[in-house]
């Protein structure tokens, strides 16, 4: 099995990546640094790898990586600073939403995603966008709050 | 499955070459999602046909054509009268894998628990296949077993073509899981036409809790001609299904999937035919 190369945007950036055959996007995210992409379940459950690919948000760990090609991707390193957080990190700060902080990246690639293709969602729109992210701690109610808050105010 | 290679094709032309070219080994690409459920042990070399094969919901002439590589997300966001598709495709696992996967991809190799061989089977769908000779099969030709065996070597689904409803039809689905993102233990997905009071014709078709998706032509049959009626939903959803096989699992017995299938198929009746009538469903 030999590897090839792919190239594809990553947060903006026009990158080439040795990958395997089977190679999945979250593998190869992670190993080459961005490693705000969780991996959870690995079969396409939880929505911990979550990314935006051609302004979709879409399971890293099971997307093959050679699907990738030449599309835009955007990982959770595109999305706020520790310092200039994005309003929906701050949000779910504000909200009381975050706990263990595994599934964040994730829900916020979601919503990135969600108020790109929505932009005055409803709550449905909201819960329905955003079904295939899992969390453990927090029960939803306050992160979709945090994602009303920013989301239909836009 | 497990791809010992992978290939991309920017022209239909150049994904159907590069297929023949590798014969059974060749597995065309558009989502992927499924291949989480295959075996690793069969080794394929996979062919991107994501840029050769369209996108896309067209209206021509009475029906709705969907390129095979249309993403589930565009069907559930699509708005058109008589167009129903939205309302299985956000029932569909989440929203990141309605973002990847395909209608070719949900319906070209069938997996138990799928949604939307039921729903084309009572839609009365046809498949459009690009081949050296490009052949259209109807639904029912298409889910008289694994599609896949209808693919020779370089030959792909293109199109999904699915009738536009007309007024006095109607048509009803329900889907049942233990969560909301949950594979169907039973799905039931019906098509009717309406003759004034009575049910002039219909299609009824059921997936997953049973061995492979199929319509129940033994409801039908009661159905046919009948005065429309809760009960008379219920009874022929009853009677029609009595002989079927069901199959059991995830602690539910077969006697359970079969009379889970009695009701949504009651149920499914009868929103197909408040629709049929003009009403909200």
């Amino acid at each position: 099995m030999s590897k090839k190369s792919i190239t594809f945007t990553i947060n903006g950036e026009k990158k080439t990546f040795e990958i395997e055959p089977g190679e999945k996007l979250a593998k190869l995210l992670r190993r080459t640094g961005y490693v705000g992409v969780k991996e959870g379940c690995d079969e396409g459950t939880c929505g911990a790898c979550t990314v935006i690919m051609d302004g979709h948000a879409v399971f890293s760990c099971i997307l093959h990586a050679f699907l990738a090609e030449g599309r835009d991707i955007r990982t959770i390193e595109s999305v706020g600073t520790f310092d200039n957080p994005h309003p929906l990190q701050a949000a779910l700060v504000e909200e009381g939403a975050v706990q263990c902080g595994y599934c964040i990246p994730g829900m916020i690639m979601s919503a990135e995603a969600l108020m790109q293709e929505i932009p005055d969602p409803t709550d449905e729109d909201i819960r329905t966008r955003m079904d295939g992210n899992l969390c453990r701690c927090t029960g939803y109610e306050k992160i979709w709050a945090a994602v009303k808050k920013v989301a239909q105010k836009k | 499955m497990k791809l010992t290679d992978f290939r991309a094709a920017a022209t239909l032309g150049e994904a159907r070459a590069i297929l023949k070219e590798l014969g059974p080994v060749g597995l065309p690409m558009a989502g992927g999602t499924s291949l989480v459920f295959t075996s690793e042990k069969d080794e394929r070399v996979a062919v991107d046909i994501n840029r050769a094969v369209p996108a896309g919901i067209v209206r021509e002439n009475g029906t709705y054509r969907i390129g095979s590589t249309t993403r589930l997300e565009a069907l559930q966001s699509f708005r058109g009268d008589g167009w129903v598709l939205d309302r299985v495709a956000v029932r569909l696992a989440s929203q990141q894998i309605r973002n990847m996967s395909t209608i070719g991809g949900n319906i070209s190799r069938v997996f138990p628990w799928a949604d939307f061989p039921a729903v084309l089977l009572a839609l009365n769908a046809s498949m459009v296949i690009a081949g050296d000779a490009e052949r259209v099969l109807s639904a029912d030709e298409f889910f008289d077993g694994q599609p896949a065996r209808l693919f020779q070597p370089g030959e792909l689904l293109m199109t999904v073509n699915v009738p536009v409803l007309a007024a006095g039809q109607g048509f009803g689905y329900r889907k049942q899981t233990q969560t909301s993102a949950g594979f169907s233990l039973m799905t039931a997905a019906v098509w009717v036409e309406a003759d004034g009071s009575a049910v002039k014709t219909a299609r009824v078709a059921i997936g997953a809790g049973v061995p492979f998706p199929g319509r129940v032509t033994s409801v039908e049959e009661l159905l046919k001609g009948r005065k429309a009626s809760e009960a008379a939903f219920r009874e022929a959803a009853e009677k029609g299904l009595a002989e079927l096989k069901f199959k059991g699992g995830d602690g539910m017995s077969e006697e359970y999937i079969g009379h889970l299938a009695a009701v949504l198929v009651g149920d499914a009746l009868n929103e197909a035919w408040a629709a049929a009538k003009g009403g909200a469903a």
